[in-house]
């Protein structure tokens, strides 16, 4: 069994955090004993360009733009609030980094758990009966239109 | 679909005061509350309520009466719902009646269960604990809750959570703290956080709750209740607002081991309306709830179980770790053959988590512009009304989590964060698939701690998301999972519940019911009735 040193670099919180801090874990090999059958990497050097290294601090990815980033998800933030957020933000996404590390060269992304097969319905359009309480819950209805304020061009 | 379902026979027939709870003594002088001599194994609620119900010893009115009246009495001190029904009493009458014209009764007939916020009801206020819904009225019920009443059961109203999922200790509410029965200083965990506590203080006799990465898990170890998480896929998502869709699955809580499987089985199965959702049979989960007495020595030998070595480790409280290694001796005691098992991707499984969770949720929330649902700021322009709307909507957790996403999913970040995390989901399910293969269940902590004070882990993000560190994982790899109490730690009036956590394979709760029943059944020494029902009747 090809033997894989799995590193696993936790970020240290300030404050109290359940997990080890800065703690590098060695995972053992695997021998005949062990009851956990571990991931078979190939043996390719083949590797995707990194463009990201594991420093963050030389990560070529710009670190968030938590204003930018408000106004791509349409969200309005108070300068008090666009503050905290920042904070708080960059030390969550600086922790995501250390999935950088890791190595998932051949690795397929799952996008969810295992399913049977796919479960399509017919393309056949089926009325809701309930349509009364889906305009009651309508802030501004008038038959029958949802009315809303117009849009401006932004340049 | 379940039609009258006869109480097997197997469970113990032993005549019940209706709502018996062994009452914890509690002497001024010291915390040990337990008189062992005294205590029985919990008994069903389901199946009490139904035996009292059948015999005609009571009415489904005075037994929904009753609750509601220590609603009442603990609701003032515990903020568990966010909304009452109005039509407990007209339910319970409907029960009667049928009971009275001698006509079929479902499993869960005059059965009182919480369902959580973001889980939808029609006509009653579904808010997902937040001020964008405030006072959204769904049109429709979710498929889980349409099972509910089609078998009989009463939904007694809506719990508290943290807004939208995000969090795990039902904080984030935008509109109630609530508090834990055991030590009302303290966070039911979250965000399942009133879901738990109402069964905890029995306000309900079971609850619905959604586990995206722990939400049902980690409030049933702080309330010290069973809680079960299925396989993502046996249970419809249709009427669950969806935080991260690929993990999001609907769970139970309940006082037992069998109250919580009685309740998936009721609400599991294929769902044309929830593409994702799994036509896989759904067994008959109560076949595996025997009476104690049918048991024998060893009524779990050969039963292999995985330890997982990552989970006990530093950073677990010390008084955590003993709950769970004595649980595993419990376990042995029955039969059970223990081993360590490792997941070497194990500590991985926080981020992948994080990013994953976050990303799907800032698609998921997009839907709340103020336009269709929800409350509305005006504005003179379509984007400052989007705007507006959110910004005053959400609440700060919500918020940061969207942006978190919205930066993980922009144009030339995807492959560094979301793609990569998809990645690390693979390599956590083979793992979990490997030790399974080896073992029939895999056991840890449900936290590493027991419950937190309010306010305590407000400030840091990374110290909150830490302690969703046992749960995570198993979302990743869409695994069933339950937690039940199995000891208590010091803190709080009584002590501190605190949960063992199962793990099993893809669809095969059977054995995680069989084998937490067992467990439960056969657990001495400890009643897990927070002292604050030892005052209310």
């Amino acid at each position: 069994m090809a033997t894989r040193a799995l590193l696993a670099v936790v970020s240290a919180s300030p404050n109290r955090c359940f997990i080890s801090p800065s703690r590098i874990t060695i995972l053992q090999s695997l021998t005949s004993s062990s009851s956990v059958h571990f991931h078979r990497h190939s043996r390719k050097i083949h590797r995707i360009a990194r463009s990201y290294s594991s420093d963050s601090d030389s990560s070529a990815l710009q670190p968030p733009d938590v204003s930018r980033l408000a106004q791509t998800a349409r969200i309005s933030l108070t300068p008090a609030e666009i503050e905290e957020c920042e904070t708080k933000i960059r030390r969550v996404i600086d922790w995501f980094g250390q999935l950088q590390q890791v190595d998932v060269n051949s690795v397929e992304p799952a996008i969810r758990a295992e399913m049977d097969g796919r479960n399509l319905r017919e393309d056949a359009p089926e009325t809701f009966e309930n349509r009364d309480s889906i305009r009651a819950s309508i802030p501004s209805f008038e038959e029958a239109y949802l009315k809303v304020p117009k849009i401006l061009n932004k340049e | 679909m379940l039609s009258t379902l006869q109480p097997p026979r197997s469970l113990s027939l032993l005549p019940l005061r209706r709502f018996q709870i062994s009452k914890t003594i509690v002497s001024a002088a010291s915390s040990k509350t337990i008189d062992t001599s005294v205590i029985s194994p919990p008994q069903s609620q389901i199946l009490t309520t139904r035996r009292s119900l059948l015999s005609g010893e009571t009415t489904a009115v005075e037994i929904a009466k009753s609750y509601l009246s220590r609603i009442r009495l603990t609701e003032p001190q515990l903020k568990c719902f966010l909304h009452v029904s109005e039509n407990v009493l007209k339910d319970a009458q409907e029960i009667d009646q049928r009971i009275a014209k001698g006509e079929e009764l479902g499993p869960l007939a005059g059965v009182l269960i919480g369902v959580k916020d973001n889980i939808c009801t029609q006509g009653m206020p579904s808010t997902a604990a937040s001020r964008i819904l405030e006072h959204y009225r769904p049109p429709f019920d979710a498929t889980a809750v349409k099972k509910i009443k089609e078998l009989g059961g009463i939904v007694v109203g809506k719990t508290n959570m943290d807004e939208f999922g995000m969090g795990s200790t039902t904080e984030a509410s935008a509109f109630q703290v609530t508090a834990n029965p055991w030590d009302l200083s303290r966070v039911p965990g979250g965000s399942s956080g009133g879901s738990a506590a109402a069964v905890a203080a029995r306000q309900c006799m079971v609850s619905l709750g959604s586990d995206t990465g722990g939400s049902v898990r980690q409030p049933a170890s702080f309330c010290g209740v069973v809680g079960l998480k299925p396989t993502y896929g046996r249970v419809s998502r249709f009427g669950l607002m969806a935080y991260a869709s690929s993990l999001d699955v609907i769970g139970c809580f309940g006082s037992t081991v069998a109250d919580a499987g009685m309740l998936l089985h009721a609400i599991s199965g294929y769902d044309r309306f929830d593409s994702t959702s799994s036509k896989q049979d759904v067994p008959e989960f109560q076949s595996q709830f025997l009476s104690v007495d049918q048991f024998g020595s060893k009524p779990l030998n050969g039963v292999k179980v995985g330890i997982i070595r990552e989970t006990l480790e530093d950073g677990v409280d010390s008084g955590v770790r003993s709950a769970t290694q004595e649980a595993a001796s419990h376990l042995e005691a029955l039969g059970c053959v223990l081993t360590e098992v490792s997941l070497p991707s194990f500590s991985l499984g926080l981020p992948a988590y994080y990013v994953i969770a976050s990303s799907e949720s800032s698609s998921n929330l997009s839907r709340y512009d103020g336009v269709r649902y929800g409350n509305q700021v005006m504005a003179e322009e379509l984007n400052k009304l989007y705007e507006c709307s959110r910004g005053e909507g959400f609440g700060g957790e919500v918020k940061m989590r969207i942006l978190m996403g919205t930066y993980a999913l922009s144009a030339g970040y995807y492959d560094a964060y979301y793609k990569r995390a998809q990645q690390v989901r693979t390599l956590i399910r083979k793992d979990f698939k490997a030790a399974l293969e080896q073992n029939d269940i895999l056991i840890s902590p449900a936290a590493p701690s027991a419950a937190y004070k309010i306010g305590e882990k407000k400030d840091d993000p990374l110290a909150m998301y830490a302690g969703d560190i046992m749960t995570v994982n198993v979302n990743l790899a869409g695994l069933p999972a339950m937690v039940l109490p199995c000891g208590l730690v010091e803190g709080g009036p009584s002590g501190l519940p605190v949960g063992l956590q199962m793990i099993g394979a893809a669809f095969d709760e059977e054995k995680l019911l069989k084998v937490g029943h067992i467990f439960e059944q056969t657990l001495k020494g400890s009643s897990f009735v927070p002292p604050l029902l030892a005052n209310v009747a």
